[in-house]
């Protein structure tokens, strides 16, 4: 019995390969799997190459998965652009289009080329069924669950939700190209048949993507303000809050460039509202300075950045965890700003309530980084138990300190200041980018000013002390490290998992407080640990050199990074684990 | 008139950096003037400003006041406005702040028409960095980055701000104080983005000519020349003459103001609210899959 | 420029005549008093000085017709307000200049009281009642003899004062 199945499709985007990914989602959803899908694109808006994947389990998954136990190629030539997303192994099953011919003698690097190779004639089959060769994908799924047992039923169902709103002969035809499939492959069983064990019974679970689950974060965390710019992959997070926003008496703002949208959310934090922006790597460099003038005037605000390959334009359709640097360091002057990284879909939502709880808390920008593959991939998610989940507003001043002579920048032995809003009488200040005194008046003052930098650092001290914020699994007296953060938690889990199976003496930390680095925390953790690895998709190997910065790692630990849109794989993580238990 | 408040309850502690003579003091005394009329408290008014001498003047009244950073003062105004529509919002910059950074800005802030009130202080130079070109600068004006004499033809704010369609276009001059006080005050209560040119000269990098004295003799009022301020064709073809004639007055209000955005928005939460806001909890409740 | 608002000089009081007036002279007071700390904060102390002593004088002025009026017409609310006023007495904010120099100064006080005259002057023809018309008389002899004083004083003024400028330092960039 099958626990676990990883599908990988590709064709091109006519094809409509990741509607059919899409279908295969929802129908495993809905019958109780647990799954996930992401998708990969050409540069083309439309038509270019397309690839999907799906993985289902009965358990839940941490994350995309590794080699494909089956690949469905439509052609060739658009199936190769996507070695890194899609790769294969000797067990894979590659199904393909027959009438593309077999499949080229480099798919797959040596060793790695699937035995068992199916060509099925899936455009005739289309035409033959649905009276179109467009209905190629609904072939593929009846395939599919012809061969693997994926509930015909519920393939259904996901066919009448993609093709419903199109008319009911759409949604015939293409119920017929499934059966045709299914017929196929119950004709044409697999050389080593497998089938999908059931999921046991569950509760209702939400099929959500990073994005919507940050933008229903921000929803539940009481944002009242959202002011953007439109940038791939952060997009939906803009688009899902001006449809839902207004209706809990929000106000969104699609602004005519990434300044003013960060600019608009200052501006209505200082009017006392909570006030989000999200973007991209480029955004966020436009935006810094922005951010220092929200540092210095002691607002709060999250910015979401969804991270993609970099520098610069980048790739913008792939993931990277290449601006840590950026969300720590880029600004002038002595800031400090938390920095939050959630790490699967399920967990922006919390995270994203956090980034707003800390902004409040503590007067201050947080940076909240996702990245294209948590953002933008579709998973089954656990109901969040809204009511543990905390929300916290700014600490405002007192009748009593409003009719006192208010200072907002006050000194106090927090060093967070009550904040006042306009509108709000006995509260008037001034609001500056300009260092200031206590009451906010300009001043060039050095004595002033460094005690003005004391407390807005001091005031993030209590943020040393937030073991919450990270996840630690193994024995405390572990020797071997792994660590991770953002989408490569997912993976690290897994090889986690897989290494103590194989009774590897591991450890797993994975922060989701990525700054300020909570030095005690990794104190603790680094204790017992010789070897170890910290895991990420950048070129530089951002926070393995950031906790070099703070911290006296173990000399074992190196970095296992790479740049973006080269995703990690459990079974590699593993063998590296590995290595590193026999060094 | 309204002697709730008074001017001087709009008069903050602070001392105004400003050189003796900077034009700036007037535009203040004006603001605290218009502010008493119109009525609103103190703390009910946010003024937001970028960086130059004209945006240190949040500071100098007792509104609550944002010096924020250089040219982003409108979205950030409008930020504010958006979050609490009932708030009087005005912006003050200058020249440099308002039409070189922040030009960007501009257009967007007019056709959004959010209500609030855009006094620009007009003196051709960055005064804040001691005497740079600015891009109101006039041809071949010498100044420190233009030794040789400028090469750029000026921006017209008043043609740009009236092509984007504003509302609500004036220019003044602390010269005619009355006047001043009278079109800040008008364009503080139009109902939608308003503007204000200010030709308010820099003492120590402005030119002889550019000085108040010289606006005494130089000003005319569109008034006395017949302008119809419901006419915007003639108030663009006025407009043209900046520069070369300093007209004071109203050139243009639109004598139907379209709805503003602020209010636009209102009307679309109430729609989607019918009553009162949803409640936050019911935020996951699209998304179940059942 | 008319530097008054909303003032109908045909149908003012005796009681509006003398709040006016008051108000003049607060005008000037504060005028002065800004312009005092404003030479303060750009290092220019004699004129400063010089400027709160022209406070003060301002001061007296105000004082004074404040306790006529309080005499004549006791505590009955004012119907004028400092925003029907601009710069009768007061001089105008571009007077002023940093480095200034006590010849300056004077020269900028003498103007406002010949400004202040030609105020009153300009406004008796207008006047209709005997006591406004007596009043307004009274107040332009008085900026005559303010005048006369400040020629006084820049009489003893040396002709060619320091040239400040020439020594200031250049501006400084923020």
């Amino acid at each position: 019995m099958l626990e676990d199945l990883v599908v990988g499709m590709a064709g091109s985007g006519g094809d409509g390969v990741v509607s059919a990914g899409e279908s295969l989602l929802a129908a495993a959803a809905s019958e109780g799997f647990h799954a996930l899908m992401t998708k990969s694109f050409g540069s083309q808006i439309r038509g270019g190459e397309s690839s999907c994947r799906v993985r289902l389990s009965t358990r839940p998954v941490l994350n995309p998965g590794g080699l494909l136990d089956v690949a469905v190629a439509l052609n060739w030539e658009d199936f190769r652009r996507f070695g890194a997303e899609l790769p294969l192994g000797s067990d894979t099953v590659l199904v393909h289009e027959s009438k593309a011919g077999p499949p080229p003698e480099d798919l797959a690097p040596a060793g790695r080329l699937p035995r068992q190779v199916l060509a099925i004639p899936l455009s005739e089959m289309a035409k033959s069924a649905a009276g179109t060769d467009k209905a190629r994908t609904s072939v593929v799924l009846g395939a599919l669950s012809g061969w693997f047992g994926v509930p015909l039923a519920a393939l259904e169902r996901g066919l009448e939700k993609k093709f419903g709103k199109k008319g009911a002969e759409l949604v015939e035809a293409n119920r017929k190209a499934l059966a045709a499939g299914q017929a196929h492959a119950l004709a044409h069983p697999l050389a080593a048949p497998r089938s999908l064990a059931r999921p046991g019974k569950s509760e209702p679970r939400l099929l959500s993507d990073g994005n919507e689950m940050c933008a229903s974060g921000a929803i539940f965390a009481g944002c009242e303000f959202f002011g953007g710019y439109p940038i791939t992959p952060s997009t939906e997070v803009m688009q899902l809050l001006s449809r839902e926003l207004p209706a809990y008496g929000g106000v969104v703002l699609q602004a005519e460039d990434e300044i003013s949208g960060v600019g608009s959310a200052v501006g209505a934090s200082f009017a006392g509202k909570k006030a989000m922006t999200a973007t991209s790597g480029p955004g966020m460099s436009l935006k810094t300075e922005i951010l220092g003038l929200a540092s210095i005037a002691e607002l709060p605000l999250v910015v979401v950045n969804v991270q993609r390959g970099g520098p610069s334009t980048g790739i913008p359709t792939k993931p990277e965890q290449s601006d840590l640097f950026q969300a720590v360091f880029s600004a002038h002057g002595d800031v400090l700003r938390p920095v939050l990284a959630p790490t699967s879909v399920e967990d922006t939502f919390r995270l994203t309530v956090e980034a707003f709880n800390l902004a409040e808390q503590y007067q201050t920008p947080v940076v909240l980084l996702s990245d294209q593959e948590i953002a933008q991939r579709k998973e089954t998610v656990n109901l969040p138990d809204l009511g543990q989940i905390a929300v916290l507003e700014r600490l405002r001043p007192t009748t009593e300190q409003l009719q006192d002579g208010y200072q907002r920048f006050a000194d106090t032995p927090s060093g967070v200041s009550p904040i006042s809003h306009p509108g709000m009488k006995g509260g008037n200040y001034l609001a500056a980018g300009i260092e200031h005194d206590r009451r906010g008046a300009p001043t060039a003052s050095g004595a002033v000013h460094a005690a003005m930098n004391v407390k807005r650092f001091r005031k993030l001290d209590p943020l040393q002390g937030r073991t919450d914020l990270f996840q630690q699994l193994g024995d405390r007296d572990a020797p071997l490290a792994l660590v991770s953060w953002g989408s490569s938690a997912g993976v690290a889990r897994e090889a986690f998992e897989l290494a103590r199976a194989r009774r590897l003496p591991v450890k797993l930390l994975v922060p989701y407080l990525l700054y300020p680095v909570a030095e005690q925390v990794y104190r603790d953790f680094f204790a017992s640990v010789r070897r170890g690895l910290v895991l990420e998709l950048s070129h530089q190997g951002q926070l393995h050199r950031l906790l070099r910065m703070f911290l006296d790692l173990p000399r074992g630990v190196s970095s296992l990074a790479r740049s973006g849109a080269q995703p990690f794989r459990a079974d590699e993580v593993l063998e590296r684990l590995q290595r590193e238990a026999e060094a | 008139m309204n002697a709730a408040l008074a001017p001087a309850d709009f008069k903050s502690p602070l001392k105004p950096i400003w050189c003796p003579g900077c034009g700036d003091f007037g535009v203040l005394q004006a603001l605290y003037r218009a502010l008493s009329a119109v009525g609103r408290p103190p703390h009910e008014v946010a003024f937001v400003s970028g960086i130059g001498c004209s945006s240190r003047i949040p500071g100098y009244t007792t509104a609550y006041g944002f010096n924020s950073v250089h040219g982003r003062a409108l979205p950030i105004a409008q930020g504010v406005k958006l979050a609490n529509p009932h708030l009087l919002v005005i912006v003050a910059g200058g020249d440099g702040d308002g039409f070189s950074i922040g030009g960007g800005h501009v257009p967007h802030a007019i056709r959004r028409n959010v209500d609030l009130t855009y006094l620009v202080m007009d003196n051709q130079v960055y005064g804040l960095t001691k005497g740079q070109l600015s891009p109101t600068s006039p041809r071949g004006l010498r100044t420190v980055t233009s030794p040789l004499g400028s090469l750029e033809q000026p921006v017209n704010p008043l043609l740009t701000v009236l092509a984007y369609g504003a509302g609500f276009v004036a220019q003044a001059t602390p010269a005619d104080m009355p006047g001043m006080t009278a079109l800040i005050e008008e364009a503080i209560r139009y109902p939608g983005f308003s503007f204000v040119n200010i030709q308010s000269p820099c003492v120590t990098f402005g030119e002889e000519e550019q000085q108040l004295r010289a606006h005494k003799t130089r000003m005319k009022t569109l008034g006395s020349l017949g302008h119809d301020p419901s006419n915007q064709l003639a108030a663009l073809d006025l407009a043209r003459a900046y520069g070369k004639e300093l007209y004071t007055g109203v050139f243009y209000r639109n004598p139907d103001p379209p709805p503003t955005y602020d209010a636009l928005v209102l009307q679309r939460q109430a729609e989607l609210q019918r009553g009162e806001p949803r409640p936050r909890a019911r935020v996951l409740e699209r998304l179940v899959q059942r | 420029m008319v530097p008054v608002l909303g003032i109908d000089f045909e149908r003012l009081s005796l009681q509006d005549a003398l709040d006016l007036a008051v108000l003049i002279e607060e005008e000037a007071r504060d005028r002065y008093v800004e312009f005092a700390e404003q030479l303060a904060l750009h290092h220019t102390p004699e004129v400063a000085d010089f400027f709160s002593r022209m406070a003060r004088i301002e001061e007296r002025h105000r004082t004074e017709l404040l306790q006529r009026r309080r005499t004549l017409f006791g505590d009955v609310p004012s119907g004028i307000d400092r925003r029907m006023i601009f710069d009768v007495e007061a001089p105008g904010y571009e007077e002023a200049r940093a480095f200034m120099g006590v010849r300056q100064a004077l020269e900028m006080v003498l103007a406002s009281e010949i400004k202040a005259h030609a105020f009153f002057d300009a406004a008796l023809p207008r006047v209709k009642d005997p006591q406004l018309e007596s009043l307004f008389r009274e107040l332009r002899e008085e900026e005559v003899h303010h005048q006369a004083l400040v020629r006084a004083e820049l009489a003893r003024c040396p002709e060619k004062g320091d040239d400040a400028e020439a020594y200031a330092d250049d501006p400084v960039a923020q």
